[in-house]
């Protein structure tokens, strides 16, 4: 009889929430995680404060040490590919033929450390791509199966949010159901572009045509909890406390105070991060955490498929030379690292072979930018990242034709599109010649004004994305390197024009100026019909380990159990058969929690 | 260069007063920082060009005369610029590449932000009318106000 009735391998939002859910049951859980020791102090925290203000290039991964004995990915690792020649100046291997732009993070909380916090849910026609547009393929649920799941991932994840605003598409709220917290406001930049399109109607591909609407975004940030009780999920539930991550006061979770700092991270915790939910896990008294600790292999049994066990190595300190291989058993295992790395372990250890999915279907939002000069100041570099998006490209029947995309406002003016305000004051103080009063205005009168339009295109699954390994490329612990293969197809490239013509309408409407220059020498610039442009990662990555209706195609069940090993369960967004033009962490924490229950009943007996 | 003049430059290059400056905690870093760069006797040079500007009292004179003593020299000129962006961003630019070559290499040279201080001490954040990502937040749903019409604090 082993310890614990569950292992899981990632301390992340899956890993976090699948405990929390088997301590409840009172199962005895163990979380490996690879990161760092310490994870879980507020002094780290704090330190990661500190080292983001330090660090002169700000990107999701820059408050977060290197950790060479469990290395991340980061987003300044992209350069280019040559055929023949991949890419392996970082963590990842790239062998194109274009650059997979996105990261991910490996600490105790994950990527959910840096992640901006958007919730959005997928529109039910997302749930069926092959059979309404021809594209993609069908998920083995439907909206209406998902929502009561939706319901509490947004209550386990402390959504603020307004229902009124969010039911586009098709997409519903049951009347006794409402989000924890009410929404966070609007930035002045939301309502400015809200005011200027309104009534606005755009023609869509296939003749379709659209009027533009703007809506708040519910994300998971602390902002005034609801005193009210709901039913979530089939429960009452409610009155609702806004939670904490780290610290004595952790129960008790800070409003949103404008940090503008969610990526890459929130000072006060007021957006959430995993660590929340494995704070809550511990508080069960059974939930154990054994940190620096790399998973090498999964064991199976060979006549039965079953899983026998987890060989990891357990690493002194970041960078030690050395480590100690260990063993650990336990009745279900479940991979909760993240898209990526689960298809690494799951291929390191010969599993879920069947299908030929696993490490299949990698998927992302190449994700682009454009931005201009606003006539009158609009309140630039204030706030959460993004408190509002258009939603109105996101379904339609254009989709046979080309992607939808979600246009999603940016409140950091051109932070992420031109280094701003950094590449400003450089530009005048070295190239304008300005300085004194005059410098200080101009900043002002030119940052003031700045605006940026995120175009977010849905990537249709495609089995020639991919990880995989080889024995060749190794880390320092002798742990396989991810082999990428990823491409963005003529779908996606078209909807991303569309999305470009879209945004550049609203610009000229508005007055805003167009500044938006995308350079033929990024690694991420790409063309379609002689119209080039730049994509970005959103480090939405999903798709490897899809759920399915059958072993056929997929390599779990709809509950994330694997066909082929019976005590064995993938969970993250590698689970997502498509990612539409959602930011995916919502869909898959309710996936997470589908999987959770799935394996309640296994532990009981019941399946 | 003693703290007078290097207040009264970086006044003069900045275009907030030498209390707002002061006010940051971060004058002596820069001004070590300034002459580690600098050597004693560029330090010099540009402590005499500070007390030159600080008695003009005409602003277009004075104005004029920041770009023919200062900015266009090609030796306080690099320095003075690093200087500004010192002072917006807390990261210090390093010399190009002909001014190393006449005034030589030093360790302190090099592309970093000083302290945390200094990057929340930034002063662009504040000319720009907002806060320094992830420090000095302004409050729940700010963000939806409009932006202050003019400069507040540090003028």
């Amino acid at each position: 009889m082993s310890e614990y009735d569950a292992v899981i391998v990632g301390g992340g939002i899956s890993g976090a929430l699948v405990a929390k859910r088997l301590a409840a049951e009172g199962k005895r859980v163990l979380i490996l995680e690879a990161g760092a020791d310490d994870g879980d102090k507020p002094e780290t925290y704090r330190a990661y404060h500190t080292a983001y203000q330090l660090n002169p290039i700000k990107v999701p991964n820059s408050p977060y040490a290197q950790n060479p004995s469990a290395p991340s990915p980061t987003v300044l690792d992209i350069g280019p590919i040559a055929p023949g020649a991949p890419d392996h100046a970082g963590y990842f291997v790239q062998k194109g033929p274009l650059p997979f732009r996105s990261d991910y993070l490996r600490a105790l909380g994950g990527t959910s450390l840096h992640w901006l916090g958007t919730c959005l849910r997928m529109q039910p026609r997302d749930f069926r791509t092959a059979s309404e547009f021809g594209h993609g393929v069908d998920w083995p649920l439907s909206y209406d199966d998902l929502a009561p799941w939706y319901e509490q991932a947004e209550w386990e994840l402390g959504v603020s949010g307004d229902k009124a605003d969010n039911d586009f598409a098709g997409i519903h709220f049951s009347a006794e159901y409402d989000f924890p917290m009410e929404p966070i406001p609007k930035s002045h930049l939301d309502r400015w572009l809200e005011d200027g399109v309104r009534g606005m109607r755009v023609r869509l591909a296939g003749g379709e045509h659209s009027e533009l609407c703007v809506a708040s975004t519910p994300v998971a940030r602390n902002s005034i909890p609801r005193r009210e009780t709901y039913m979530v999920g089939g429960e009452p539930a409610g009155p609702y406390d806004a939670a904490g991550a780290t610290g004595p006061y952790a129960f008790q979770g800070q409003r949103c105070e404008g940090n503008s700092s969610c990526i890459p991270l929130c000072p006060i915790q007021a957006k959430y991060n995993a660590l929340k939910t494995l704070e809550q896990a511990r508080r069960s008294g059974l939930v154990d955490i054994i940190t620096q600790a790399v998973v090498s292999k999964v064991e199976k049994d060979p006549a039965t498929g079953r899983i026998t066990g987890l060989l990891y190595k357990k690493y002194a300190f970041p960078g030690a030379s050395v480590w100690e291989m260990k063993r650990v058993e336990g009745t279900i295992y479940v991979l909760a690292t993240n898209a990526i790395e689960n298809a690494k372990l799951a291929l390191a250890s010969g599993l879920c072979g069947a299908s030929d999915q696993l490490g299949r279907n990698l998927m992302d939002h190449p994700y682009v930018n454009v931005w201009g000069l606003a006539p009158v100041p609009i309140g630039s570099f204030r706030g959460p990242g993004s408190t509002a998006s258009i939603p109105s490209l996101r379904d339609g029947d254009f989709r046979s034709e080309v992607a939808p995309v979600r246009l999603e406002f940016d409140n950091w003016g051109w932070n992420f599109a031109a280094n701003a305000p950094y590449s400003d004051v450089s530009r005048m103080v070295e190239e304008e010649g300005l300085f004194g009063p005059a410098l200080r205005h101009r900043l002002r009168e030119r940052v003031q004004r700045q605006v940026r339009i995120g175009i977010m295109p849905e990537q249709t699954p495609s089995r020639y994305n991919r990880v995989t390994i080889d024995p060749a490329w190794r880390d320092s612990l002798g742990e396989p390197r991810p082999v990428l293969e990823y491409d963005v197809d003529e779908y996606s490239r078209a909807g991303i024009l569309q999305g470009v013509d879209v945004t550049l309408e609203m610009f000229r409407r508005l007055g805003i100026e167009n500044h938006t220059h995308w350079d033929p020498n990024d690694p991420g610039y790409v063309s379609l019909g002689g119209r080039g442009f730049v994509y970005f990662g959103a480090g939405h990555n999903a798709g490897t380990h899809r759920i399915g209706t059958c072993a056929s195609d997929s390599v779990t069940d709809v509950g994330g159990r694997s066909w082929e090993h019976d005590n064995l369960w993938l969970v993250g967004c590698g689970a997502m058969p498509t990612i539409a033009t959602s930011n995916p962490t919502l869909t898959m924490t309710a996936l997470v929690l589908m999987a959770a229950e799935s394996m309640k009943h296994a532990l009981e007996g019941k399946a | 260069m003693d703290d007078r003049a290097f207040t009264l430059l970086s006044a003069m290059l900045t275009g907030y007063d030498g209390a707002a400056l002061a006010a940051t905690g971060c004058l002596p870093a820069y001004r070590r920082q300034v002459e580690a760069v600098a050597g004693p006797e560029l330090a010099a040079r540009m402590a005499d060009a500070g007390a030159a500007l600080a008695a003009t009292t005409d602003d277009a004179a004075r104005e004029a005369q920041a770009r023919e003593t200062v900015l266009a020299d090609p030796d306080l000129g690099p320095l003075a610029r690093s200087l500004i962006q010192l002072w917006y961003l807390g990261q210090w630019v390093p010399m190009p590449a002909d001014w190393v070559s006449r005034n030589g290499a030093r360790r302190e040279d090099v592309a970093r932000i000083l302290s945390p201080l200094s990057y929340r001490e930034g002063l662009v954040w504040d000319a720009i009318g907002a806060h320094p990502l992830g420090a000095k937040p302004q409050g729940f749903g700010a963000w939806a106000q409009e932006p202050p019409a003019s400069p507040e604090a540090g003028s």
